[in-house]
């Protein structure tokens, strides 16, 4: 078995088998937790608009603090942007989900993708400088958000190469691209990138609960 | 559909091209041919430039034939399919295109030199020409 | 040196005349992209050489290589490489047999003891004492070791002697081998494909005619002149790749209009060959001009690289079922962790 037979057989199977079961366990284990009960009476009474407006509201700066976020927050957009069309546009990335799922849908031109990557990466190493300059960030950091920022950048990177046929051979680029997919995968139910998913779970939670104590959103 | 003719092909250069279908590999190649007249002139070392091994689009081949042009002399050699050695109008610069049996081209090349080798006769086999000749004068002349 | 024992002088006997012989050197340079005034060089040295002894020994395999060779459409400049070779032990080809057709191979063996060129199609079966492929009551590997003696090097022609080939897929039943397996302390060159082009046979023994030694090989054996870019990299084709263009089926409006196949399964991107440079049948056309995709079948393992139709991008087999194990698994440890938090939850509240 080559190392591309190895990331195309058993390390891909392995590392979303660790993915579906880290993900599923920590979603149900926290969906299914016990809500302390709420004796107030509701000001409202259906919550779900509020968890659905402060996930909107959320996801823009503030007016008070536009002028201190607004560089951190499009910074992150740009990267986050630009990882969902890159995963979800490139050809070869549909035929892999299509694979999978069985679900295909038409892709954007590769040199779309190859500038999206390339923008990408650079919001991603500023992402860095920033965490890396800024001091209270620096402080607030540990291993996880470094390890989480390599596992995101490294399969970015290692596709561009990959594409560009730059650096090594095909099969060799193409077999790390995959094995750092292998390890983005494993690495993502138990680190920081769960926020993928509980961040509209704990802004929807918060949202519900000032929408039925009536509270400004 | 009832015939192949209806089947809907489209023919694609193969090449990623400039403008009007060119690589732009003529230019590199007369400049490569300049070059080459000009240390032989100087040194009399004779050069060869593989065409096959350059990647030319149809047009490129058809600047360079008229860029390059028919000269004094047009050789046939009629050796396991044809050879076709052409001199160019730059005297010294020939274009040898070999053909195989079935008329594929097996190799084309550009030489620089006063007259290419596969035109000479090779001295083996003036030789063995001798040989034979002096045989059937002999023949003749014992009838 | 006797002249007449001279290549060059064995060629004018059988009526092959010097111009042609130079032709010939000028194609087979052009084709392993030598420096064009090589030609003149080597014909020089091939006229000089000696015939070269070659010993064929055909093992584990489908005589689709020798059938390659041999049929090549360009039977007189590609079927010269017979004329400066001494083809001493061939079973397909050669008209003795029995008896007969061993001492030959014996008599060639002794006669140019170290000097002789082996090569080899068919890859060699160990399992069981090798009992699954013999020729003459001896097995393949026994017969590959004795007649690797003496050779000056070794050429395995086909992927099954290169890399095991399709012998040696999953679940490989007679253990079967490449020559380099098993051959450690020889030269030992690979010109794999499914069948290999004929042009490259008939190159890279020229080369060794010419040199007397194998030409420059990449990590694993193969000569650089012909397998040093992919399929992909020279393919007419890939413009459309860097589009992103991509046929889905083979008759849609895509595959009508010639674009890339990588959708459709095509192993160009990790297959070395010369296929899209040299084509096949002299020069016509090659897989993916003829609308299909290429199947890699000249590199190692290519049989058990999943479906030919399965994308390069995709996982090799779709394991939905461990998928599907871990997340059943997720979900009850997620069940058993809710519990035991809720558990604990209670247990606050009953102390407050």
């Amino acid at each position: 078995m080559d190392l591309l037979q190895f990331a195309r057989g058993p390390a891909l199977t392995w590392a979303a088998t660790v993915f579906m079961f880290g993900i599923t366990w920590r979603l149900v284990g926290i969906l299914l937790l016990k809500r302390s009960p709420d004796f107030s009476e509701a000001r409202n009474a259906t919550s779900w608009l509020g968890a659905v407006k402060l996930i909107i509201t959320r996801s823009w700066p503030r007016r008070e603090f536009r002028q201190r976020t607004l560089f951190a927050q499009s910074l992150g957009y740009i990267f986050h942007v630009g990882l969902v069309i890159i995963l979800f546009g490139f050809a070869p990335h549909i035929l892999f989900f299509k694979a999978l799922t069985g679900l295909g849908w038409p892709n954007l031109p590769s040199a779309f993708i190859q500038l999206t990557s390339g923008i990408t990466l650079a919001a991603l190493i500023v992402v860095l400088v920033r965490r890396l300059s800024h001091p209270v960030l620096r402080l607030l950091s540990n291993f996880d958000d470094y390890f989480s920022w390599l596992v995101t950048f490294t399969p970015v990177a290692t596709g561009m190469l990959a594409v560009a046929h730059f650096g090594a051979r095909y099969e060799t680029l193409l077999a790390i691209h995959l094995l750092s997919v292998a390890l983005l995968l494993v690495w993502f139910p138990f680190g920081k990138l769960m926020h993928s998913a509980l961040i509209f779970i704990s802004r929807g939670t918060t949202g519900a609960l000032f929408e039925r104590k009536g509270a400004s959103i | 559909m009832n015939s192949l003719t209806h089947i809907n092909i489209k023919v694609i250069n193969p090449l990623p091209c400039q403008s009007a279908g060119l690589s732009g590999n003529t230019d590199a190649i007369l400049h490569e041919i300049l070059a080459l007249l000009e240390a032989f002139v100087a040194t009399g070392q004779t050069g060869a430039i593989d065409l096959h091994s350059l990647p030319l689009t149809v047009a490129d081949y058809e600047v360079l034939r008229t860029t390059l042009g028919d000269g004094e002399v047009h050789a046939h050699i009629n050796v396991i399919g044809k050879t076709e050695v052409r001199e160019t109008l730059y005297p010294g610069v020939w274009w040898l295109t070999y053909y195989n049996m079935e008329e594929d081209i097996v190799a084309d090349l550009l030489e620089v030199t006063t007259i290419p080798e596969i035109l000479k006769s090779p001295a083996e086999d003036v030789r063995e020409g001798l040989a034979c000749l002096r045989d059937l004068t002999g023949a003749v002349t014992m009838m | 040196m006797n002249e007449s024992d001279t290549l060059g002088a064995s060629l004018v006997r059988s009526g092959v005349s010097r111009r042609s012989f130079l032709k010939f050197c000028t194609a087979m340079a052009s084709l392993m992209a030598l420096p064009p005034g090589a030609a003149y060089a080597m014909a020089d040295a091939l006229s000089r050489a000696q015939r070269q002894s070659v010993i064929w020994l055909s093992f584990q395999e489908c005589t689709g290589c020798v059938e390659s060779l041999t049929r090549s459409f360009d039977p007189t400049l590609e079927q010269m490489i017979f004329e400066m070779i001494s083809l001493d032990y061939q079973e397909t080809l050669q008209a003795a047999s029995g008896e007969a057709a061993e001492l030959a191979r014996v008599e060639a063996m002794k006669s140019s003891y170290g000097k002789y060129l082996l090569i080899v199609d068919g890859s060699i079966p160990t399992k069981d004492g090798g009992v699954y492929s013999t020729v003459a009551g001896v097995s393949n590997y026994d017969r590959l070791i004795e007649m690797a003696k003496g050779a000056a090097a070794i050429v395995a022609v086909g992927t099954c002697s290169s890399y095991g080939g399709i012998p040696h897929a999953n679940p490989n039943p007679t253990g079967a081998v490449s020559v380099s397996d098993i051959i450690k302390d020889k030269p030992v060159m690979n010109v794999p494909g499914c069948p290999p082009i004929p042009s490259v046979i008939a190159g890279t023994l020229a080369y060794f005619v010419t040199y007397g030694k194998l030409p420059e090989l990449d990590h694993i054996g193969r000569p650089k002149v012909f397998y040093a870019d992919t399929i992909h990299d020279r393919c007419y084709r890939r413009p459309f790749y860097d589009q992103g263009k991509f046929a889905k089926t083979f008759d849609d409006e895509g595959a009508r209009n010639g674009w890339c196949l990588y959708e459709l399964g095509c192993k160009g991107p990790t297959t070395y060959n010369a296929c899209a440079t040299i084509k096949w049948n002299g020069g016509v056309s090659y897989p993916i001009e003829s609308g299909h995709g290429c199947l890699g079948c000249s590199e190692p393992n290519f049989w058990d690289n999943g479906s030919f139709y399965r994308p390069l991008s995709t996982p090799l087999a779709s394991n939905t079922h461990i998928i599907a194990a871990g997340t059943l698994g997720g979900i009850a440890a997620g069940v058993v962790a809710a519990g035991l938090s809720r558990k604990h939850q209670t247990h606050i509240g009953e102390e407050k």
